[in-house]
C-alpha cells in the first residue's frame, strides 16, 4: 500500500517547509473545520473514532498492516511490540468509553453541542456550554505514538482543526492514524493536518504558534519551557513534562499461588513499547515477606523477559542507545562482582532485557529499553522517601495487591502527589478517560460559557 | 612498589623505543617485518601484564574472576578483560600503595559527578610521560625555530588533577619553546575559562613577530577564543609552523560544535590551515593517547594509537569486535598503564576503520544518579 501524498508529513524528505506554507495549512484547516467539522454532532465523531479504531484492530486492515510491516524499521520496535502496544490502544476506543469521558469531563455527553444542566445546575437555573478552540496545535514527543493518536482523537472530539508537529523521525505512526481517519471520511481527515521537523525551527514554529488557539507540547522540562517562551500571551498552552513511573508489589500479592502471574505482569509493564513511554516502570519495588522477596522476584523477573523475548522481542536498537545499555551493564557488572548487594541478570549476545537487583533502595532512573531496577520496599512511605528527589514526577505506580490495600496505598500515593495508580501490568494501558499528568484531559483545552436564566 | 610491575615498566620503556623509530611511520610497506614483531611482542607484553595485574591490582582482579578469566584462560590479549571506566569512580584500581601515590588524575565533568580517579607514583608518572612524547612528536610535527606554545588550560600547580594539564606541561617542557603561556583561568564555577587579553596579546604579538604559535587546548576552550575572537572582531594570520592541537570534549563547558565547523573557524580566526590542525584523543585513565592521522589518499581522518596501544570496537549488543565500518564502543588496551589496568572499556561510540577508529562521541552516561531529571 501506498500512501497519498497528503499531509506536509507525506512530502519527501528534502522538501523544504516554509512559514507560508505553514500559514496556508493553519488558514486552510480553519475553513475546513467550519466547513466539515463544526456541523458534526458529537456522536458522529465518536463514532468515526470508533469505527477508525475496529479497522485497526482487524488483521488485515491495510493501514495496521502497512504499520507493522514499515513499523520495525521506522520506529525500531518490533512487529509484536507495535501490535501489541496499537491492540491495547484502540481497544479503548468504545462509543461508551467516549460517552463516559465526556460526562467525566463536562458533566454531560452533549455539553459540546447545546448549553444543558446537571440536575444540580437545573435547581439553581443554569447550564452552560463549552467552546473548543478552532486551531489546536500539538507538538508531539518522538517515543510513541498513543499520546499522539490521542491527542488527535481528543481535538476531533473537540471539533477543532489540528495541525500536529511531529519529532524529526517520529512522525510514521501518528501519520498512518491521520491517513487512517482521512480514508474514512475524508472532510474530516482534511481538519487535520501532520508535519515533521526538528524542534526549535524558529521560524516555522513562529508562523505555527501565531495561528493557533491553543497548544499542547509533550517533552522534556527544557522543551515545554522554551515553547511557552514563544507562544502568544492570548494563546492558551498545554503542557505535558517528563515523567517517570514504578511497580509495587505488596508481600500479600505474592502468594505461591498469585506469585507467577505477578511477575508475568510485572514483565508486560517492561515490555510494554519498550518502556519508553512515562508510564513505563524504571523500578519495581518488592515487600519483604511474601513467597519471593526483591532478589528472587529479580531472577525470576528475569525468566519471564527471557522467554517473552521469543514471543515478544525488543528489536533493533541504534548504537548510541545500545551502547547506553552496554556502558551501564559494565557498570552493575563491576558493582556485582564486588558485592552480592548487586545483581544482575541480562539476555545473552543482545542488549534486549536487562534486570538489576540492588539492596539499595533509592529508587533509579532506567535506561529503558528493557532495562529494569529490582528493588527492596521496607513499606510504602520508606520507599516514597526513596524516591523523593523524583516527587511531582511520577506518573504512574502500578500495584500488585489486594483492592483494599491498593485503595490504601493509592491515598497515600495521592497524598505524595502520584497521578495514577493501577494494577501492575496495565501501566501502559490507561483507560480512555484517564487525566493525563492529573490534569483534565478535555478539561484543559475547553472554555466554558454560563448560562443564567431568570 | 611491586618489582615485577617494575621490571615489566623497563622492559616497555625498550619496546617503546623500539617502535618509535621514524622510519616505521615515515614508510610502514618498508617495516612489515618490524610491525609483525611488534604485534607478537605486543601481544607477549599484555599476557604478561594481564597475570601482574590480575596478582597485584585487588579490586580488578575480583572483576576478572566474576567474569572467570585468569591469566592460564587467555592466550591473546584480545581476551584479557577490560574494566568499564566508570569502574575507576568506584574503586581504587590500582596496584600502587597509598605511600606510592604522588598523583592522581580525574576525569573532567560535572562537578555533580564523582570523578575516576587513576593513581600515579613517580614511576608510572614516568612511563606516562615516556608514552606521552614519541607518538606526539611523531604526529605534531614542530617547527623548530622561535616556536611559542599558548596553552588553553590552567597551569599543572592550579589543576593539578588533570592528565591533561599535565600532559601540556610535559610537551610545555620538552618542546624548545621558552616563550609559552598557559592562558587558561579557573573560573569562578569551578571550571575552566581563559585570560582572553592574555591569549588575544600572545596571538596578535605572534602575528607581527611572524613567530610561529602552537595553541594546545580542549575543544571547549577553542570555542570561548573563537567567540571572543569574533565579538571582538579580531583576525590573524599566524606565521607558517603554526600547528593547533585539539582535545574533544565539551562537559558542558560551552555550545557544541561539530569538528569541521570549530576547525574551520579556527583556520579563519587565526590563520592556521586545516592540515596544521591535529586532533588528540585521551583520557585520564589512560597512559597513552591516540592522534588522527591524515590518509594523504583518501583525505579521511582516523584515530591512531601507538604500537604499544591498541583498540577494538565493540558490538554493544554481542560484546565482539564489530567489521570494519561498523559502529560500536571503544575498548583500549594500553601496555603504558601499568600500575592501573591495561584494557579499559570506554563509552565511546566509534567506527572501526582498519587498526584505528573514527570517533563518534560519547554514549550516555552509564553510571546511574540520583537526580539527572531534575539536573535536566
Amino acid at each position: 500500500m501506498l500512501l497519498p501524498n497528503y499531509f506536509l508529513a507525506d512530502l519527501p524528505a528534502e522538501a523544504e517547509l516554509s512559514p507560508t506554507m505553514i500559514t496556508e495549512a493553519c488558514q486552510t484547516l480553519r475553513r475546513n473545520r467550519e466547513a466539515y467539522l463544526l456541523p458534526r454532532s458529537t456522536e458522529s465523531i465518536i463514532e468515526l473514532l470508533c469505527g477508525v479504531a475496529e479497522n485497526w484492530l482487524h488483521p488485515e486492515y491495510p493501514f495496521r498492516k502497512l504499520a507493522l510491516e514499515q513499523g520495525p524499521n521506522a520506529t525500531g520496535f518490533s512487529c509484536e511490540t507495535l501490535a501489541a502496544g496499537l491492540d491495547r490502544f484502540f481497544k479503548r476506543f468504545t462509543p461508551q468509553a467516549f460517552r463516559n469521558l465526556l460526562v467525566q469531563e463536562l458533566g454531560h455527553e452533549l455539553r459540546l453541542e447545546k448549553i444543558l444542566s446537571t440536575a444540580n445546575e437545573e435547581k439553581e437555573s443554569r447550564g452552560a456550554i463549552v467552546s473548543a478552540p478552532e486551531l489546536l496545535v500539538h507538538i508531539a514527543a518522538g517515543n510513541l505514538p498513543n499520546p499522539a493518536f490521542m491527542s488527535l482523537a481528543l481535538g476531533l472530539l473537540t471539533r477543532s482543526a489540528q495541525f500536529m508537529k511531529c519529532a524529526t523521525g517520529a512522525s510514521f505512526l501518528p501519520r498512518l492514524f491521520a491517513h487512517s481517519i482521512y480514508d474514512e471520511d475524508r472532510k474530516i481527515g482534511s481538519c487535520i493536518e501532520l508535519a515533521e521537523w526538528c524542534g526549535g525551527n524558529i521560524p516555522l514554529e513562529e508562523a505555527l504558534f501565531v495561528e493557533a488557539d491553543c497548544v499542547t507540547a509533550t517533552g522534556n522540562d527544557e522543551t515545554l519551557a522554551a515553547i511557552r517562551q514563544r507562544i502568544p500571551s492570548r494563546t492558551r498552552f498545554v503542557g505535558y513534562g517528563h515523567r517517570v513511573s514504578f511497580g509495587y508489589v505488596t508481600k500479600e500479592a505474592l502468594s505461591g499461588f498469585n506469585a507467577k502471574k505477578v511477575i508475568a505482569r510485572a514483565a508486560t509493564d517492561v515490555i510494554a513499547w519498550n518502556q519508553l513511554g512515562c508510564l513505563s516502570p524504571h523500578v519495581i519495588y518488592v515487600e519483604p515477606g511474601g513467597i519471593h522477596d526483591a532478589e528472587p522476584f529479580a531472577e525470576l523477573l528475569a525468566q519471564e523477559l527471557a522467554a517473552r523475548e521469543r514471543s515478544e522481542p525488543r528489536g533493533q536498537l541504534p548504537a548510541a542507545d545500545a551502547a547506553a545499555i552496554a556502558s551501564r551493564r559494565a557498570f552493575y557488572e563491576v558493582r556485582a562482582a564486588h558485592s552480592p548487594e548487586t545483581r544482575f541478570w541480562r539476555s545473552e549476545n543482545s542488549t534486549a532485557w536487562t534486570v538489576v537487583y540492588e539492596s539499595d533502595p533509592r529508587f533509579q532512573l532506567s535506561c529503558l529499553n528493557r532495562f529494569v531496577y529490582v528493588k527492596p520496599a521496607a513499606d510504602l512511605k520508606t520507599t516514597l522517601e526513596n524516591a523523593d528527589a523524583f516527587r511531582g514526577k511520577i506518573s504512574t505506580v502500578g500495584i500488585a495487591a489486594s483492592e483494599a490495600r491498593s485503595r490504601e496505598l493509592a491515598v497515600q500515593l495521592a497524598r505524595w502527589g502520584v497521578t495514577r495508580v493501577c494494577p501492575l501490568g496495565q501501566m501502559q494501558d490507561p483507560p480512555l478517560a484517564w487525566r493525563h499528568d492529573g490534569r483534565p484531559a478535555i478539561g484543559d483545552l475547553i472554555l466554558w460559557t454560563d448560562w443564567e436564566n431568570e | 612498589m611491586s618489582s615485577e610491575l617494575s621490571v615489566f615498566a623497563a622492559r616497555l620503556r625498550d619496546f617503546i623505543g623500539i617502535a618509535s623509530t621514524d622510519s616505521l611511520y615515515l614508510d610502514p610497506a618498508d617495516d612489515l617485518a618490524l610491525r609483525q614483531h611488534l604485534d607478537i611482542e605486543f601481544n607477549g607484553m599484555a599476557i604478561v601484564l594481564f597475570g601482574l595485574q590480575f596478582l597485584r591490582n585487588p579490586a580488578y582482579r575480583k572483576f576478572c574472576e566474576a567474569r572467570r578469566v585468569t591469566p592460564n584462560s587467555i592466550t591473546h590479549w584480545k581476551q584479557i578483560p577490560a574494566v568499564p571506566t566508570v569502574a575507576f569512580k568506584e574503586w581504587e584500581l590500582t596496584s600502587l600503595s597509598p605511600e606510592e601515590r604522588v598523583a592522581v588524575f580525574h576525569s573532567s565533568g560535572t562537578t555533580e559527578q564523582r570523578p575516576s580517579r587513576h593513581f600515579h607514583s613517580t614511576e608510572s608518572i614516568a612511563l606516562y610521560e615516556a608514552s606521552l612524547w614519541p607518538w606526539f612528536e611523531q604526529n605534531v610535527r614542530l617547527a623548530t625555530n622561535d616556536l611559542r606554545l599558548m596553552i588553553l588550560t590552567p597551569r599543572s600547580k592550579e589543576a593539578p588533577n588533570s592528565s591533561l594539564v599535565h600532559m601540556f606541561e610535559t610537551i610545555r617542557s620538552r618542546v624548545n619553546a621558552p616563550e609559552s603561556v598557559f592562558v587558561g583561568m579557573i573560573g569562578t564555577d569551578g571550571g575552566w575559562t581563559l585570560d582572553f587579553s592574555a591569549a588575544t596579546k600572545m596571538i596578535a604579538d605572534s602575528a607581527a613577530s611572524k613567530q610561529p604559535v602552537f595553541v594546545l587546548g580542549t575543544a571547549f576552550s577553542f570555542v570561548h577564543l573563537i567567540d571572543h575572537l569574533t565579538e571582538q572582531n579580531l583576525r590573524f594570520e599566524l606565521s607558517a609552523g603554526s600547528r593547533v592541537m585539539e582535545t574533544g570534549g565539551y562537559k558542558g563547558r560551552s555550545r557544541v560544535m561539530p569538528k569541521t565547523e570549530l576547525h574551520a573557524l579556527i583556520s579563519k580566526k587565526l590563520g592556521i590551515p586545516n592540515e596544521n590542525i591535529v586532533c588528540e584523543y585521551g583520557m585520564s585513565e589512560l597512559s597513552s593517547q591516540a592522534y588522527e592521522i591524515r590518509n594523504p589518499q583518501s583525505a579521511i581522518r582516523n584515530f591512531q594509537f601507538p604500537p604499544w596501544a591498541r583498540v577494538q570496537v565493540i558490538s554493544p549488543e554481542t560484546g565482539a569486535e564489530v567489521n570494519d565500518g561498523e559502529t560500536g564502543i571503544l575498548r583500549i588496551f594500553d601496555l603504558a598503564n601499568v600500575f592501573s589496568v591495561m584494557a579499559i572499556q570506554t563509552e565511546d561510540l566509534a567506527i572501526r576503520r582498519g587498526d584505528g577508529f573514527e570517533l563518534l562521541g560519547r554514549a550516555e552516561r552509564s553510571e546511574p544518579r540520583g537526580c539527572s531529571l531534575m539536573v535536566k
